[in-house]
C-alpha cells in the first residue's frame, strides 16, 4: 500500500498539470474576454495644475492671494449615469441643470473634457470626491481662484479667465487646453507665463470599467507640476490705495514713478472696481454691468486714455529750444495776447513763463521751433537766423518728442498699451492739403492743445525724465519674478533724450516757483517739501477742461515723479496739484498733514457714481 | 554538451552502463539522472529567456530617467551560473553528508528566523531578508530553513521507518520541527509556510506514515500556521488577498495575467514582445510564466510545465528505486518543494490559486532564492548518483512494507543513527 502513495502524489500533481492546461486553454481560446480586455486598458492622463504665482507689492504685502477650488469635468460620450434623480441630489443640482450642462459639455467636445461645474469649494469637494469615481466620464480637476484682499489695483492686477477659442487658436506653443484659465488684463495677462507655472501630467491606467489601477509604467512618463513663479511689483500699495481714495468720484488717471529706476510706485484709473468681482467664479454675473457702465470703470486710462497734455507739455518745448539754441534761458517774450489768450501775470524770462505758464511765450518758442530761428551772438548782440524749412522744424520737434516717449509705447509690461498720438507733418498735409496750411493752423501745439494726445503714464514718463536732468528708465510694474528675483533686461536700461543737463535746471527753477508762488492753488502747497511741478489746464470738445498736473520731489534726487489728470475739472493748479502734493507727501512722510485740503479733495464729486 | 563520438572512459562507462550511450562523456562531468540535467538546462534557459524578456522595462525605466541602464540580463546570467556552479558543486558531495549537517542547518535556522522578524530588511512590508555581514547581499533565511527542514525530516523519518506508528518518539519530534520552522517562516511569509508544510506532509505520506498521524500532523500545521498570521505581519494581506481570490471581483493582477496569457496565443508574440510586462508587477519574478506563455505561447507554457512534471516523476521515482530511506526521501522532499512551489507560481498566473508572490524555481530572478534551488537541485542529483553507483553492489532491499527491520540494518542506516 505504502508503495502505492508515490502514485498517488504523482497522480495529484499530474491531475494540477491537467487543471493547468485546461486553465490555459480556456483562457487562450475559449474566453475572448481577456483579448477584449486587452484592448480596453486605457491609459488616462490626468493633468496636475500648478499653483498660479502670487503678487505683492514693493514692500511684501500681499496683493494676490491663492484659494483652491475644483472644477467638476465631464467627457460626455463616457457618460453613463443609470439614476439621474440620485445623481443630482448627490451633486446638489436640478435635473435640468444637469441637462443644460451636460448639452453646454457637449456642444463644446463630446471626447475632450469639459467643465460641468465650475469653481466648486473645498469643501463641496470633499463631499463628492469618493463617490464621483463611481460615475464615469466625470472627474474633478483643481484650479486656483484668486482673491484681492485690499480692493483695490484692479486695472494693474487684471483678472484671469477661461481661455477663449481664439485665444487657444493663436497659442502657437500648444500648451493650452479648453477650460485652462489664462490672464485677460494687467499683470495676469503680462506676467502669464511667468505666473502659470508648468502643469504636470500623471498617467494613470484603468482598466474596462475606468477604475484607476494605478500609475502606468510606474510613473515613468510622469511629468510634475512646477508651480507658478511669485512677482513683487514696484506698487506701494499704501499710496496706490490713497490715490484711489482721492480719485474717488473722479474720472482720470495718476500715474507715480520713482524717477531713478522707472518703477511706477502707483498707477490709479478712475473710476476703478474692485477686482474680486472679477475674480472668477462671480465673472459672468458682474462683468457686463462693469463693461456696460458709462463711466467705463473697466478702461485703463493710464495707459489708454489720450488726454491733449496742455500746459504741460510746455516744459518740453522750452527744453528743445534751449537745447537747440533757438532761445536762452533769459530770453524774454512778451504776453501778446492778440497771438493766444492768457491770464493776467508778470512777464519774463524761461523761468517765468513756466512759473505762470504764459501762453503767448510758448506760441513764440514753438514757432521757433518749426522755422528754426536760431539764436546766434554777433558782437556781443544775439540775433535770430531767418525762417528755415518748416518741415524740416516740424521733424524736428517729432523727433524730440519721441525721444521722451510721447506718440510711442512706452513698453510698460502691460497689455493693450496705446501709443499716444504726436500728429506728423503728412498728417497735416492730409488734412488741409499739400501746402495748404502753415504755423496758425498748429500753433495751439505750442501749449499742448490741438492734435496732440498723451497718456497720462507717458506724461509721468516725462516728468521724470525732467526730474532725472535728461534720462529716464521704462517705466514698469514688476521688479522681481521668482526664486531668482530677476526683472525683464528692458527695464535696465537707461534712455537719454540728449538734452544738456543745464536745461533742465532752467526749467525745475521755473517748475519749483510754479510750485511755491505760480499757477498752483494753495491748497496743493504743503509746507516743508521742496516739489518741482507744472500745472496743465487742457480743453477738451468733452465739457470742462481736464485738470492737469506733473510734479516731482524733492528737487534733489528726487523719489517721486507724479502726472495726475482729472477729467473735466477745470485747472490743474486747484484739483489736479493737490491730488499730486497730498500723494507725494503721503509717499515721502507716510502721513498727510494738510488735512483740509484732504477734504476738499475728497468732497469733490465730478462723476455721478453708479 | 556531450558527444556521442568520444569514448568514456572504462570508469565512467561502468557506473553509466544502465544509460543510452551519447550520456557516457556528459556524465563524466555530470553524474546523477541526466534527465534532471535536462530539466535544469531547460529551466535555466527559460529563465534566460524570460528574464531578457521581463526587464526591458526595467532597463527602459532606468535609461529613461537618465541613470545608466542596469544590465539586468548580464547580472542574471552572472546569477543563474552561480546557481548551475551551486548544482554541481552540490551533486558531487555524498548526499549522506547532508544528513549529519540537516540538524545542525536547522538549529541555525530557528535564530535566524526569529533575527530576520525582528530586524530583518523589509520589502513590500514583510521582514523576510537579512543582510549577510561582510558580503553586504541580502537573503532570505527562510530558503535555508526549508533546506534544513526537509533534509531533517528526511533524515529522522529513515531512522525511525521500523517505528513509523510510535507517536511519542517518531511523530511527535517531527511534528514540533515543523511546527516550529513553519511557525516561524509564517510569522513573514504565509504563502512560503504553507507550502513547506504541504511539502512536509507529503513527505510524511511517503515515509509510511499512518494516515491517523498524517491527520494529526495536517491540524499541527492549520495551528502553527494560523498562530504565525495573527501574530505576524502579513495576516492582512493574506485575508485580502483571499477575499479578493473568492470574492467577485477580479484582482487586477491576475486579470493582467489572464490577458497576457490570452493574447499570447499557440504561438507567443516572440520574444522580447511582450505588452504585458508593462502593466503586470513583478514580471520578471512573480509573472514570469504569464511573461513567458505570452512571448513563447502555450507551447512554450506547456513546455515549461512538462520540465517541472519529469522532475517531479524522475526525482520520486529515485525514491522507488531508492535502497535506502534517507535518499529517497531527502530527493522526493526537494522535489515535492521545487515542483509545489513552481505550481503555485504557475496557478497564481492562470489565475488558478490566489495571488502570492513566489517565484518560479530555477527561471524568476533573484540571487540568493535561485542559489538555494540550485543546491536542492544539486542534492537530488547527488541522491541519483548515489542510487546508480550503488546499483552495480546491492547491498540493501528497498524500502517495503513487508521488511522495515532490513532498511533499519542497513550500514547507511546505522551510520546515519543518532550519536
Amino acid at each position: 500500500m505504502h508503495e502505492n502513495r508515490r502514485w498517488v502524489i504523482l497522480g495529484f500533481f499530474t491531475s494540477i498539470a491537467l487543471i493547468f492546461l485546461v486553465k490555459l486553454f480556456f483562457i487562450q481560446v475559449l474566453s475572448a474576454e481577456y483579448q477584449n480586455a486587452a484592448e480596453d486598458i486605457s491609459v488616462k492622463k490626468i493633468v496636475v495644475y500648478p499653483h498660479r504665482g502670487i503678487i505683492y507689492d514693493r514692500n511684501g504685502k500681499l496683493l494676490i492671494t491663492n484659494a483652491p477650488v475644483y472644477d467638476l469635468m465631464v467627457i460626455p460620450n463616457k457618460v453613463n449615469v443609470k439614476n439621474i434623480p440620485e445623481f443630482c441630489d448627490f451633486l446638489g443640482i436640478t435635473p435640468q441643470e444637469y441637462k443644460q450642462n451636460l448639452e453646454r459639455a457637449i456642444k463644446q467636445s463630446k471626447t475632450q473634457p469639459s467643465p460641468f461645474i465650475k469653481q466648486l469649494s473645498k469643501e463641496e469637494y470633499a463631499h463628492i470626491q469618493d463617490k464621483i469615481s463611481d460615475y464615469p466620464g466625470f472627474f474633478a480637476v483643481s484650479r486656483t481662484l484668486r482673491g484681492y484682499p485690499h480692493q483695490s489695483l484692479a486695472h494693474v492686477l487684471g483678472y484671469i479667465g477661461e481661455i477663449s477659442p481664439e485665444m487657444l487658436k493663436e497659442d502657437k506653443t500648444a500648451y493650452y487646453r479648453q477650460g485652462d484659465y489664462v490672464g485677460i488684463s494687467g499683470i495676469e495677462a503680462s506676467y502669464e507665463k511667468e505666473l502659470r507655472g508648468i502643469r504636470g501630467v500623471t498617467h494613470l491606467w484603468v482598466d474596462a470599467k475606468g477604475k484607476e489601477k494605478g500609475k502606468y509604467k510606474d510613473g515613468l512618463l510622469d511629468t510634475t507640476s512646477t508651480a507658478g513663479q511669485n512677482l513683487i511689483t514696484t506698487i506701494d500699495l499704501d499710496l496706490q490705495q490713497y490715490g484711489e481714495k482721492l480719485m474717488q468720484d473722479k474720472a482720470g488717471a495718476v500715474v507715480a514713478i520713482e524717477p531713478s529706476t522707472g518703477e511706477i510706485l502707483a498707477m490709479i484709473s478712475a473710476p476703478t472696481y474692485d477686482p474680486n468681482l472679477l475674480a472668477a467664479r462671480e465673472f459672468s454675473k458682474n462683468y457686463s454691468p462693469l463693461a456696460n457702465n458709462e463711466n467705463k470703470p473697466l478702461f485703463n486710462r493710464a495707459i489708454k486714455a489720450l488726454y491733449p497734455p496742455g500746459s504741460t507739455l510746455k516744459t518740453v518745448h522750452a527744453l528743445i529750444g534751449l537745447q537747440e539754441g533757438f532761445i536762452t534761458p533769459e530770453t524774454v517774450f512778451p504776453c501778446d495776447k492778440s497771438l493766444v489768450k492768457c491770464h493776467w501775470h508778470p512777464v519774463g524770462n524761461v523761468h517765468n513763463s513756466l512759473q505762470h505758464s504764459c501762453n503767448p511765450y510758448y506760441f513764440k518758442v514753438y514757432r521757433r521751433i518749426i522755422y528754426q530761428n536760431k539764436m546766434v551772438l554777433k558782437d556781443s548782440v544775439y540775433t535770430l537766423s531767418a525762417d528755415g524749412d518748416g518741415k524740416k522744424g516740424f521733424a524736428i520737434w517729432q523727433d524730440y518728442l519721441s525721444r521722451f516717449n510721447l506718440g510711442r509705447k512706452t513698453n510698460i509690461d502691460l497689455v493693450h498699451e496705446l501709443n499716444g498720438n504726436v500728429p506728423s507733418f503728412a498728417f497735416y498735409n492730409k488734412r488741409f492739403g499739400e501746402g495748404q496750411w502753415k504755423f496758425s493752423n498748429i500753433y495751439s501745439l505750442g501749449i499742448g492743445q490741438g492734435e496732440i494726445g498723451v497718456l497720462p503714464l507717458q506724461l509721468a514718463n516725462v516728468t521724470a525724465t525732467i526730474a532725472n536732468r535728461g534720462f529716464y528708465y521704462t517705466p514698469h510694474l514688476v521688479k522681481s519674478i521668482g526664486d531668482k528675483k530677476l526683472i525683464r533686461a528692458e527695464y535696465n536700461k537707461k534712455h537719454s533724450v540728449g538734452i544738456d543737463k543745464q536745461h533742465f535746471e532752467t526749467i525745475i527753477g521755473g517748475m519749483n516757483d510754479a510750485y511755491r508762488m505760480g499757477t498752483v492753488a494753495p491748497t496743493a502747497i504743503i509746507d516743508g517739501l521742496e516739489i518741482c511741478g507744472k500745472t496743465g489746464t487742457a480743453q477738451n470738445p468733452r465739457g470742462e477742461d481736464h485738470s492737469v498736473f506733473i510734479a516731482f520731489s524733492p528737487r534733489e534726487n528726487p523719489k517721486i515723479c507724479i502726472a495726475v489728470y482729472v477729467e473735466n475739472a477745470g485747472f490743474g493748479g486747484t484739483i489736479a496739484a493737490p491730488i499730486a502734493t497730498l500723494m507725494i507727501e503721503k509717499y515721502l512722510k507716510g502721513k498727510v498733514s494738510k488735512e483740509w485740503a484732504e477734504k476738499i479733495i475728497l468732497d469733490t464729486k465730478i462723476i455721478k457714481v453708479k | 554538451m556531450a558527444e556521442n563520438t568520444l569514448q568514456p572512459t572504462q570508469e565512467e562507462f561502468t557506473s553509466a552502463q544502465t544509460e543510452s550511450p551519447w550520456y557516457a562523456r556528459f556524465e563524466t562531468y555530470f553524474k546523477g539522472d541526466p534527465y534532471i540535467w535536462l530539466v535544469i538546462f531547460g529551466l535555466a534557459t527559460f529563465s534566460i529567456l524570460g528574464v531578457y524578456s521581463a526587464t526591458g522595462t526595467l532597463s527602459f525605466k532606468a535609461f529613461s530617467e537618465g541613470r545608466e541602464a542596469d544590465n539586468y540580463l548580464f547580472k542574471h546570467l552572472i546569477t543563474i551560473f552561480t546557481a548551475l556552479g551551486a548544482v554541481w558543486v552540490a551533486h558531487r558531495l555524498d548526499y549522506r553528508y547532508y544528513a549529519r549537517l540537516s540538524r545542525l542547518a536547522l538549529l541555525v535556522a530557528v535564530p535566524l528566523l526569529l533575527f530576520t522578524w525582528l530586524f530583518g530588511v523589509s520589502v513590500n512590508e514583510a521582514n523576510r531578508w537579512i543582510t549577510i555581514p561582510l558580503i553586504g547581499r541580502t537573503f532570505q533565511p527562510s530558503d535555508f530553513a526549508k533546506l534544513a527542514l526537509i533534509s531533517n525530516v528526511a533524515s529522522m523519518l529513515s531512522k525511525r521507518q521500523g517505528k513509523v506508528e510510535d507517536f511519542e518518539n517518531t511523530i511527535l519530534p517531527i511534528l514540533i520541527w515543523i511546527g516550529l520552522i513553519c511557525g516561524l517562516i509564517g510569522l513573514a511569509n504565509i504563502s512560503n509556510s504553507i507550502l513547506l508544510f504541504v511539502t512536509c506532509f507529503l513527505l510524511m505520506f511517503i515515509g509510511r506514515i499512518p494516515t491517523k498521524q498524517l491527520a494529526m500532523l495536517f491540524a499541527v500545521g492549520v495551528i502553527a500556521i494560523g498562530m504565525a498570521m495573527l501574530l505576524g505581519q502579513r495576516f492582512g494581506t493574506a485575508q485580502s488577498r483571499m477575499t479578493q481570490f473568492f470574492g467577485n471581483e477580479a484582482v487586477f493582477q491576475a486579470e493582467q495575467a489572464n490577458i497576457a496569457i490570452s493574447t499570447g496565443g499557440f504561438m507567443g508574440k516572440g520574444p522580447g514582445n511582450s505588452d504585458q510586462r508593462n502593466f503586470l508587477p513583478n514580471p520578471f519574478s512573480d509573472f514570469i510564466y504569464a511573461i513567458i506563455v505570452e512571448e513563447y505561447g502555450a507551447v512554450g507554457g506547456i513546455l515549461l510545465l512538462c520540465l517541472y512534471l519529469t522532475l517531479l516523476y524522475r526525482g520520486v521515482m529515485v525514491v522507488a528505486g531508492s535502497h535506502q530511506a534517507f535518499g529517497g526521501i531527502l530527493s522526493a522532499g526537494l522535489t515535492f518543494s521545487l515542483v509545489l512551489q513552481a505550481f503555485l507560481n504557475m496557478g497564481v498566473a492562470v489565475g488558478i490559486l490566489p495571488i502570492t508572490g513566489v517565484p518560479l524555481p530555477m527561471v524568476s530572478m533573484g540571487g540568493t532564492s535561485l542559489l538555494f534551488t540550485g543546491l536542492a537541485f544539486g542534492i537530488i542529483l547527488s541522491v541519483s548518483r548515489g542510487e546508480i553507483a550503488q546499483d552495480a553492489t546491492p547491498q540493501t532491499a528497498p524500502i517495503s512494507e513487508n521488511n522495515n527491520q532490513n532498511v533499519l540494518n542497513t550500514n547507511q542506516g546505522n551510520e546515519l543513527k543518532n550519536p
